[in-house]
């Protein structure tokens, strides 16, 4: 995003002097907004204006990498609808090292069976955060160690001690982990570790006055890869905190809080500690450490998450395939629509309601309606009848008819032609499906 | 959109007769008029109608009689600071300042008043040499007044930038200058300032007046602009700024938009 005059304005020595060839330094501000001046004819520039300007211009919140392909942060709006939220919530479970061998065995093979798939996508977790609560700095690397040769996953070191993160990152440092956490007390030793093994560090700190003054003190360190903790650990005040960390960076190009925001949930009763790792996915969080790993406590987690990065703008689709609603038999009607997922749903619905076990044929049509894919060339009888053939409904139903939208009736001969089946021309309206189902 | 209704002016005779008379009912009729029209403010000016050293008085007054019958906010709209400042002390609701050069004196006579009263400030792009004919140093002074505001400590929000429309029958290169005002204007601050136009101005002495206001109207709005001071009871007109919140998706779609835009 480009600079405002007035943002620039208050970066200049107000001298007036007019050496840079403009009279004033508001008219120079101008100048520069425009792009009809360069910073460099300001004799009188500080170092500290031309950092604040070059980095203005730098986007609102830094992209941080770390372990298996995970991206926090990087984002640009409040509101998805405004454009879309780009890289998903990193989801990371929370594995304690004062648990014993075998408890941690059991914790691993839970954590490796978090993969689902379901309406055609595949979810799985993105990481493990090990964290150091034995207070002891051999068993912490121990565990990490563990975990980190049973699942290739993203890691995340969790030690408040700088010697126990050491010993852990030092042989897991090509895995790329993120570690944390750097508090105001020990944050030149971690932030330094961060830095000599180019792996991103959690700057945490009680509240956003206080956070803001760590990320300035390690910013100095000459290291820039952060994720934030503002170390509340209530619902509410997180959703405060991620908040106004969200709306400052993008807003207000505050560049202390350019960086993605990790947050910990505190529920211990999981059925809570989920509807808490909600909020934090639909508000902002880069990053959530969860303490349950129990599939069906995670599974609508991973569903809001993907539902919530999904991009608005394009059309949501359902999968192109044969869909059966019902205890479907040989004698079950078969619909033909397209693969938007408002279309779909709507004839899904209705065809529900009349209670008649039925197949529905969803065609590609890059999830665009019956009528806008009709028009461009997307719902042709070649493709239709291509699509029935390759679901392999004949060997599925002993009749041979198939049932299209009441819009595009004019198809019908020609797909009756290429098909071999008989077309039947349905209602117009998907709501008229379900009479229309007591004819056939 | 806002619609500044610019009839209560001692300009008009209905109302300059009032003023002297001291009749509430033209200004009363108007405020309620131009409310059902559409207006978000009203826009009050005493002009030449009452003598100079009865103009503080008169302004206290017409605010009162105004707010007897409407709730709006009110617009006010003089060169006399004092009168202005003896009507923003009467306002119920946060007022706008109308006007403001972009002159040092000015500026600190007015900004400080704006933030003593919560109100919002129409800035003109010009200086005491008058009004410049490019975009270019209407933007100066534009900027001259963003930082003023900045220094004060007014909200950009508060801040309408009005550069400036001249009638088209004789300053007709001025209305594409003053578009592209518009557009850079937005582009001095972020949060950035609000701008405004004396609409009517475009068609001074012109045939067709009504159509050369909506299609400058929606010109305007395409660059950017925020709030106009125009007749709130052409519907055309308003039926042209209701539309433009349409298609600039500022305002979410219904069949029923104009009446909608009218209800708020």
């Amino acid at each position: 995003m480009a600079l405002t005059g007035l943002e620039i304005y208050k970066q200049l020595p107000k001298k007036n002097c007019g050496e840079c060839g403009v009279p004033t330094c508001l008219a120079f501000a101008m100048a520069l907004a425009s792009g009809k001046a360069s910073l460099d004819t300001c004799p009188y520039v500080t170092a500290e204006a031309r950092e604040a300007l070059d980095s203005a211009a730098a986007p609102p919140i830094k992209a941080i990498k770390f372990g298996k392909d995970s991206v926090l942060g990087d984002e640009t709006v409040l509101f998805r609808h405004d454009k879309t939220f780009y890289h998903p919530t990193t989801l990371l479970i929370n594995v304690s090292d004062t648990l014993s061998d075998d408890e941690l065995n059991a914790k691993i093979q839970e954590i490796k069976g978090l993969e689902f798939e379901r309406v055609g996508l595949q979810y799985s977790i993105e990481g493990v955060a090990v964290v150091n609560e034995s207070g002891d700095a051999a068993r912490f690397a121990k565990v990490a160690a563990t975990v980190a040769a049973a699942v290739d996953k993203s890691l995340l070191l969790l030690s408040s001690d700088p010697a126990a993160l050491k010993a852990a990152l030092e042989p897991l440092a090509a895995r790329k982990p993120l570690i944390g956490a750097a508090t105001a007390d020990n944050y030149e030793a971690i932030v330094n570790l961060a830095k000599e093994n180019s792996v991103p560090v959690i700057l945490k700190a009680d509240g956003l006055n206080a956070l803001e003054e760590l990320v300035v003190k390690a910013t100095a360190l000459g290291y820039k890869e952060f994720v934030l903790d503002p170390g509340s650990r209530t619902p509410v005040q997180t959703l405060a905190n991620l908040t106004h960390i969200r709306r400052l960076a993008i807003k207000k190009k505050f560049r202390p809080f350019g960086y993605p925001v990790i947050a910990f949930t505190s529920n211990t009763e999981p059925m809570e500690e989920i509807m808490e790792a909600t909020v934090y996915v639909a508000k902002y969080a880069s990053a959530v450490v969860l303490k349950t790993s129990v599939k069906a406590h995670v599974l609508p987690l991973m569903t809001i998450r993907q539902n919530i990065y999904t991009d608005p703008q394009k059309p949501i689709q359902v999968e192109a395939i044969l869909h059966s609603v019902g205890n479907v038999n040989e004698n079950s009607p078969l619909y033909v629509t397209t693969n938007f997922s408002l279309t779909y749903y709507s004839v899904e619905g209705e065809v529900e309601t009349s209670k008649i076990p039925s197949y529905i044929l969803a065609i590609d049509t890059d999830g665009t309606s019956v009528l806008t894919a009709y028009a461009a060339g997307k719902f042709e009888p070649e493709k239709i009848a291509a699509a029935m053939e390759a679901s392999g409904i004949a060997d599925k139903v002993k009749h041979r008819n198939v049932i299209i939208p009441g819009y595009v009736a004019v198809i019908s001969g020609k797909l009756t032609e290429v098909s071999g089946w008989k077309t039947l021309v349905g209602p117009r309206e998907s709501s008229g499906i379900v009479s229309f189902s007591k004819s056939l | 959109m806002l619609i500044f209704g610019e009839r209560i002016n001692g300009m008009f005779t209905d109302i300059g007769e009032a003023l002297r008379n001291k009749d509430p009912k033209p200004l009363q009729y108007w405020a309620t008029k131009q409310e059902e029209g559409g207006a978000h403010y009203l826009d009050v000016n005493s002009g030449p109608a009452i003598p100079t050293e009865e103009r503080v008085a008169a302004y206290e007054w017409m605010v009162n009689v105004i707010q007897e019958v409407s709730e709006l906010p009110l617009v006010l709209d003089s060169t006399n600071y004092n009168a202005i400042e003896a009507g923003l002390k009467v306002c119920k609701r946060p007022a706008i300042i109308n006007s403001c050069p972009a002159e040092q004196v000015k500026i600190e006579r007015v900004f400080p008043m704006a933030v003593e009263y919560n109100a919002g400030i129409i800035g003109l792009t010009m200086d005491k040499k008058g009004i410049p004919k490019d975009a270019e140093n209407r933007v100066a002074f534009a900027m001259e007044l963003v930082a003023a505001a900045d220094e004060y400590g007014i909200p950009m929000e508060d801040l309408f930038i009005d550069p400036l429309i001249l009638p088209v029958n004789v300053a007709q290169e001025h209305a594409p200058e003053v578009l592209e005002s518009l557009r850079q204007v937005k582009m001095l601050a972020n949060p950035a300032p609000r701008t405004v136009l004396g609409l009517s101005n475009v068609s001074q002495k012109s045939p067709d007046r009504n159509l050369i206001n909506r299609t400058y109207m929606a010109m305007a709005i395409a660059s950017g602009l925020d709030a106009a001071i125009m007749d709130a009871n052409d519907d055309d007109l308003v039926d042209v700024a209701a539309t433009c919140q349409i298609l600039l998706n500022r305002s979410i779609y219904a069949d029923s938009y104009l009446k909608v835009f009218r209800s708020r």
